[in-house]
């Protein structure tokens, strides 16, 4: 048994205290309690010596190492730089091409909205009340969907997948590695913490304004977060209480009851579950800090931070991230005020201490991450911002990476990291470039050369000719 | 003259000022000129405009009277078209009065010619990232089939913006809905047969007679007629193979040219696309096998149609972002599209499908001068536009994005 050590303390505690002083109780099922029923299955078989030589590499720790090779074994990275040992090693020549680590979209629905997108598999948005905690989108992932190989071709190794942002508190959000598997915890990502999908502005008061019924406005909005947030409190409190009571002086009747919901939102308060916030507009940003300062969580992320160049400053002094397209805008009015520079003014705010990340959204999106990224890059550069390929390579690697509390794992190509790296065609910055070899755990996942070197999903074989396969 | 930006500067400050005042002749000088045409790039060429026309390309052109823009390094397309978008017909998707893309009283005859704004922020938004001209349409009307009639929008947002080709092509939708498509397929049949009924009771009409027109207007009707007399293209917006192969068979039974748009399956018939000499528009970077029509979406299905002869327009569902025409045909060039051909499809193709091509789409002696100059490889998507000529006029390059970038970079610092 192993425990994530990420995991609440707090309910481990509350397990410990359950099982070590109440025999009434010790029927409980302590699986379900620490939830780790839902722990990740994924193991990678141990994969060979692997050397990637004459590779120029874009670390994505802010530098680039030029002419270099990576040596991978055992689903790790081993040694990265010149003149390593080769010896019973598997050799690819890079010839110079660029190498990045896999790129990681920390905003993706792949599973939940899958493609095609049928009513029987729209899963993602649980909007049937405006507070949904309870929800966890791995409990709608669908394996099977086409889009994961259209994203594994464009080099991504890691997702977050996030529940809609119908509800102001919408549910638990699950990174997955980019790998097939009948089941979703063999896609789980291993002791990736999970995260809480919230929600601002448009969004929810649109969907349940709509109806008639709160909130319907943006101070709806505010009211429902804090509300909810009260309640999680008082949850914390309970079980605390609980806790802190003498043995003897315990009944049955004294234990508070589950409320899964809740279990999420203490989690987020003793801060093992990192809040992912869908949210646009600049004041809106500041507002939604003020709330987790009342409340004493952290928001990692503001995504689709639409707005995100307005408030810049306090993102990066709040050690927030923001999470943006390149160039979408205007389908709805908080998206109406895009910069092309949005990414690269998040970067550099208060001496470049900023958090920026390049994310998706869209299956169309996620495709092609580094031209987002490249886009962005290109507009910052024309707006006289000090900025490069190195530090760019950063929005679509070891930031989202570290915004998903994983980047001890992965996000950037250094020794102990696992072995996700990608050797691009040309330019990663580059509208040509494509990923040729998309490595996952030190596996070779996805050959460009060879259509027989990446596994395709159960909806892919025999779909649109019984004899062969769709892609 | 050695400071271009300061030329640049004066003749935004002239234009902007005054946008009817005497067009002043402009000379590119060695540009790499894409022309779009059978000549290719040309190196090193100059492009001389008069009177908001390009009046010769060559060598060592000179000129006394004309602006010069040094373009040494620098690329020259022909001005891009957006082909099939709403551009200027809506500002924000999901606020419905910002929108006249759609209607409940018209169908095929709905014309949006009167709609254009030509203010709207993504106008200078698109023209300042190389979009010059735009062919409007609608994107629903009455009924679930005909969406209405396009026209053809220069975006230099004068304000008095009026279309220069009207009410051009219609467009209409197959499939992905709970009606089956053989019903749309009987509508059509209804409809065209309603229109030829409408043909010959003219004369009755307007003698006073009755006409049961059904469920659609005479200006319906009449515009049904548009496409079977003067041979306006009908657009189909659909994905799948088994549609488009029908609508072939029924376009020949009605004599009528169509263009299919979307068609993701496009490739499994591009022999046959290629045969009927008809044409494609689609957004090259959208695989997704978003519904059971478009199974067969792939990422080198423009590859696939050009090499079989098929002509490829594309173009971007997003209005906001119709420019990312640019990285759709960067996208295609990678997944196997000749990069010349990608240029065409943006530019030349789409003014030859929709017959605009006396006058814009490419570089040539005679036509307007609409034309970017870019600071790189037009389809990379690092490249920005140095200068976008509407008519021979310089256009300001201001756009509110920019304004707001500028106000923050203040505020944050960065400045």
């Amino acid at each position: 048994m192993i425990l994530n050590p990420k995991y609440s303390s707090l309910v481990i505690a509350l397990v410990l205290i359950l099982f070590g002083t109440i025999s009434a109780q010790s029927k409980i099922n302590e699986k379900v309690l620490i939830n780790y029923a839902y722990e990740s299955t994924y193991k990678p078989e141990e994969s060979s010596k692997i050397i990637i030589t004459n590779a120029n590499i874009l670390t994505g720790n802010g530098d680039s190492i030029l002419d270099a090779s990576i040596l991978m074994h055992k689903n790790k990275i081993v040694a990265v730089g010149k003149d390593l040992d080769q010896s019973d090693a598997t050799v690819i020549d890079a010839e110079g091409k660029w190498v990045t680590p896999g790129i990681i979209d920390i905003h993706s629905h792949m599973g939940v909205y899958p493609a095609p997108s049928l009513r029987s598999n729209s899963d993602g948005n649980e909007a049937t009340s405006p507070t949904t905690p309870h929800v966890w989108a791995e409990h709608s992932v669908w394996t099977q969907d086409p889009q994961y190989t259209l994203a594994l071709k464009g080099g991504i190794t890691s997702f977050h997948v996030l529940v809609g942002s119908a509800n102001l508190i919408g549910g638990r959000g699950v990174t997955l590695k980019n790998v097939r598997s009948r089941t979703v915890q063999g896609m789980k990502f291993p002791n990736a913490p999970y995260s809480l999908k919230m929600a601002c502005g448009e969004n929810p008061k649109r969907v349940y304004g709509g109806r008639d019924s709160e909130p319907s406005t943006r101070m709806g909005n505010v009211a429902g977060y804090r509300k909810a947030w009260i309640e999680a409190q008082e949850y914390q409190r309970s079980w605390l209480e609980y806790a802190n009571t003498p043995d003897e002086d315990i009944e049955v009747s004294d234990i508070p009851s589950r409320d899964i919901g809740l279990e999420t939102m203490v989690g987020v308060l003793e801060g093992d579950i990192l809040v992912q916030m869908h949210c646009y507009r600049g004041e809106e940003m500041a507002v939604m800090l003020d709330v987790a300062k009342e409340f004493d969580y952290k928001i990692t992320t503001f995504h689709h931070a639409i707005e995100a160049y307005k408030v810049a400053d306090i993102l990066a002094q709040n050690s927030v991230c923001a999470a943006m397209w390149a160039d979408w805008w205007g389908f709805k009015h908080e998206a109406f005020d895009m910069v092309w520079e949005n990414t690269a003014i998040v970067d550099q705010a208060e001496n470049k201490t900023g958090c920026a990340i390049v994310h998706s959204d869209s299956a169309v999106g996620i495709q092609r991450l580094n031209q987002e990224a490249a886009k962005a890059l290109a507009a910052g550069q024309k707006a006289g911002l000090d900025l490069n390929r190195e530090r760019a390579i950063q929005w679509i690697t070891s930031n989202p990476a570290k915004a998903l509390g994983i980047d001890d794992q992965v996000g950037s190509i250094e020794p102990g990291k696992m072995a996700d790296v990608v050797i691009w065609s040309d330019d990663p910055f580059s509208v040509y470039s494509r990923a040729e070899r998309v490595f996952i755990d030190g596996h070779l996942k996805f050959n460009i050369d060879d259509p027989d070197s990446f596994q395709r999903t159960d909806f892919d074989i025999g779909i649109i000719d019984p004899e062969g396969d769709r892609l | 003259m050695k400071l271009m930006k300061l030329i640049f500067f004066v003749v935004i400050g002239i234009s902007s000022l005054s946008a009817f005042a005497e067009k002043q002749d402009i000379l590119i000088k060695n540009a790499t000129v894409i022309t779009s045409t059978d000549q290719g790039v040309l190196d090193e060429t100059d492009v001389l405009i008069k009177k908001g026309i390009i009046s010769s390309i060559g060598k060592d052109i000179n000129s006394e009277e004309a602006i010069i823009i040094n373009a040494k390094g620098r690329i020259l397309t022909a001005g891009l078209l957006a082909p099939v978008t709403n551009l200027g017909l809506i500002e924000i998707e999901l606020e419905a009065e910002t929108r006249d893309d759609r209607t409940d009283h018209f169908s095929a005859g709905f014309s949006i010619s009167s709609a254009f704004n030509s203010s709207s922020t993504l106008i200078p938004y698109n023209r300042t990232a190389g979009i010059t001209s735009a062919i409007v349409f609608p994107s629903s009307g009455r009924g679930k089939v005909f969406s209405g009639l396009g026209s053809v929008f220069k975006t230099h947002g004068n304000i008095d913006t009026q279309s220069i080709f009207t009410d051009i092509a219609m467009v209409m939708q197959m499939g992905g809905n709970t009606d089956s498509r053989a019903s749309i397929f009987l509508e059509l049949e209804d409809a065209f047969l309603k229109s030829k009924q409408f043909k010959k009771s003219r004369n009755m009409i307007q003698r006073g007679g009755f006409f049961d027109s059904g469920e659609y207007s005479e200006r319906d009707l009449e515009a049904l007629l548009g496409l079977m007399e003067k041979r306006k293209p009908l657009i189909v917006k659909t994905n799948r193979a088994s549609d488009m192969l029908r609508m072939i068979e029924f376009a020949k039974v009605h004599e009528i040219n169509i263009i299919f748009h979307g068609a993701k399956e496009a490739w499994r018939i591009a022999d046959r696309l290629a045969e009927e000499n008809i044409a494609v528009i689609i957004d090259p970077m959208d695989n997704i096998p978003s519904s059971f029509d478009s199974i067969g979406a792939r990422i080198d299905g423009a590859s696939i149609l050009t090499e079989s002869g098929v002509t490829v327009l594309i173009g971007i569902a997003d209005a906001h972002n119709s420019f990312l025409s640019r990285q759709g045909a960067g996208n295609a060039v990678a997944n196997g599209m000749d990069q010349y051909e990608a240029i065409k499809a943006l530019t030349i193709n789409i003014a030859q499908v929709f017959g605009l091509a006396d006058s814009i789409g490419s570089i040539e002696i005679g036509k307007n001068a609409d034309l970017v100059l870019w600071d790189g490889d037009p389809l990379e998507v690092s490249t920005f536009s140095d200068a976008v000529i509407i008519d021979g006029i310089i256009m300001s390059n201001m756009t509110r994005s920019k304004r707001l970038r500028d106000r923050y970079l203040r505020v944050i610092g960065l400045d």
